[in-house]
């Protein structure tokens, strides 16, 4: 998948809640339509960026695991 | 042969039910308390300071330090045991999902697990109880102390996740910087993980099954203590997130499941309670008290303030660290040592002698069907957990209490 990325924030090795307290702050300093590429460990973050994407109006663009148990994640500003 | 591929798609199928996905956290309360039921029936309902406790003095003990030696042995502790295979078991979870990986965070976030795990251990020890024995299983127990324990729970988190948003503005430094991850399962090289969640399987039944000739309650115990682990991995069941997000998020997934499990609760430990099951050779009343502690209201509100505090600042209450510790989360096994040094030392000589300047009378036991009646404790209980409903998911839509 081809996007291009605005910013990225790498939350590995922490755990619940900073990987989504730190993808929020993150957020709110982007502008309409920029997208954030997210890389973390927490298995918990595979369902709660889902979920919060799903209520904040955020797009998920993409979501996939690359080596070493690394999460990676594409959201769109809505 | 064509019978056999079809059954072989049927149990990878069924496998796949459980661990390919995260289950809905209503479904892990639901379970879990279901689960708490059955601990109750068997002898008392879940706790987990009292295990983690457990697990400090036995340290303590083979260190020859605080004249521990008397201590419960681990092997033998109901709730020494229950906690160590609800590691394990969120252990198994997570090998069964390949989701188990040691993963080390950076060194300011180890400094706030051991920290945030201490604290809950002043909570636990100061108030008597912890998220679990004076929460999700108070509640459903109709203790009067566990309402006051829960309004302390609430005011701790909100004032730690004040903390944390501010240490995130001004110091976001402290959680950042090097972290590493062994032991991950991505890919088919990480196979390994699902033959290891077997063996551990294997091993856990084999320790219960050599306990259950002279101590079938330890045995049900390792069991249940198991289940109870897995499912909260699966489900990521999380008491601090029940609390917290609805002011961080405003999500309500989390709150509604711990409200599920507690509702579940409420129905067994009432049933249990009313016709005194399992009523054994203690009197009736004694079986009505278990898990009414005496606590009501300063020691209640104080406590579940300060371990409120404690568990958000940790990122997990007492059974949410055990089960992230079974899935790897050092942050978590910082949590866990915070905790199980710290508990024993407070029980000891630290809350005795702020207890000591308490008037006597603070050491009360709320038991609300003393004053309510049966039908009436249920239906206060059932009032508070909807009016909790009606407010997070009025929260999730307007955001009117969220921070983002």
């Amino acid at each position: 998948m081809n996007i291009a990325i605005d910013q990225t924030l790498d939350c590995k090795g922490l755990s619940c809640p900073m990987p989504m307290m730190k993808l929020a702050k993150a957020m709110k300093g982007m502008k309409s339509e920029e997208v954030l590429e997210m890389i973390g460990t927490d298995p918990g973050t595979k369902s709660d960026l889902p979920r919060w994407c799903n209520k904040s109006g955020n797009v998920l663009l993409d979501e996939g695991e690359l080596e070493g148990g690394i999460f990676r994640f594409l959201i769109q500003k809505k | 042969m064509s019978d056999n591929k079809k059954e072989d798609g049927v149990l990878s199928q069924l496998y796949k039910t459980f661990f390919a996905k995260h289950w809905p956290v209503w479904v892990g309360g639901i379970i879990l308390g279901t689960l708490n039921i059955l601990l109750f029936a068997i002898k008392s309902p879940w706790g987990a300071s009292g295990g983690i406790n457990n697990w400090g003095e036995n340290l303590y003990s083979i260190l020859g330090l605080f004249n521990l030696e008397d201590a419960t042995p681990l092997i033998s502790s109901n709730y020494g045991m229950l906690c160590l295979f609800l590691v394990i078991g969120s252990f198994i979870g997570a090998l069964f999902s390949k989701e188990f990986a040691l993963r080390i965070p950076p060194v300011g976030e180890l400094i706030k697990g051991f920290i945030g795990g201490s604290l809950m251990a002043l909570g636990a020890t100061f108030g008597i109880g912890c998220t679990i024995g004076a929460f999700f299983s108070g509640m459903p127990a109709l203790s009067g102390g566990a309402i006051i324990f829960t309004i302390g729970l609430f005011l701790g988190v909100i004032v730690a996740l004040k903390y944390l948003m501010w240490e995130m503005e001004k110091f976001p430094g402290f959680s950042s910087g090097k972290s590493y991850s062994f032991f991950a399962g991505t890919g088919k090289k990480g196979n390994w993980q699902k033959w290891a969640g077997w063996i551990v399987l294997i091993i856990t039944l084999y320790i219960a099954y050599q306990y259950s000739g002279n101590h079938q309650v330890l045995a049900w115990f390792i069991i249940i203590g198991m289940l109870m682990g897995l499912i909260s991995q699966r489900s990521r069941f999380c008491i601090v997130k029940a609390f917290r997000d609805p002011f961080m998020t405003g999500e309500s997934d989390g709150s509604v499941g711990v409200m599920a499990g507690i509702m579940i609760g409420l129905i067994g430990f009432t049933i249990i309670k009313y016709f005194g099951i399992a009523v054994g050779d203690v009197a009736l009343r004694t079986r009505e008290m278990t898990w009414i502690f005496s606590h009501f209201f300063f020691r209640a509100i104080i406590g579940g303030f300060v371990f409120g505090l404690g568990m958000t600042i940790a990122g997990g209450c007492a059974v949410g660290t055990l089960w992230r510790v079974g899935e790897g989360q050092v942050k978590l096994w910082a949590s866990a040592l915070g905790f199980l040094i710290i508990s024993p030392i407070s029980k000891l000589y630290i809350v005795p002698p702020i207890v000591e300047m308490l008037p006597a009378s603070w050491d009360f036991k709320s038991y609300l069907p003393d004053y309510l009646g049966y039908p009436g404790a249920f239906a206060l209980v059932t009032v508070i957990i909807l009016i909790w409903y009606v407010f997070v998911k009025w929260n999730e839509k307007t955001g009117k209490f969220s921070a983002y």
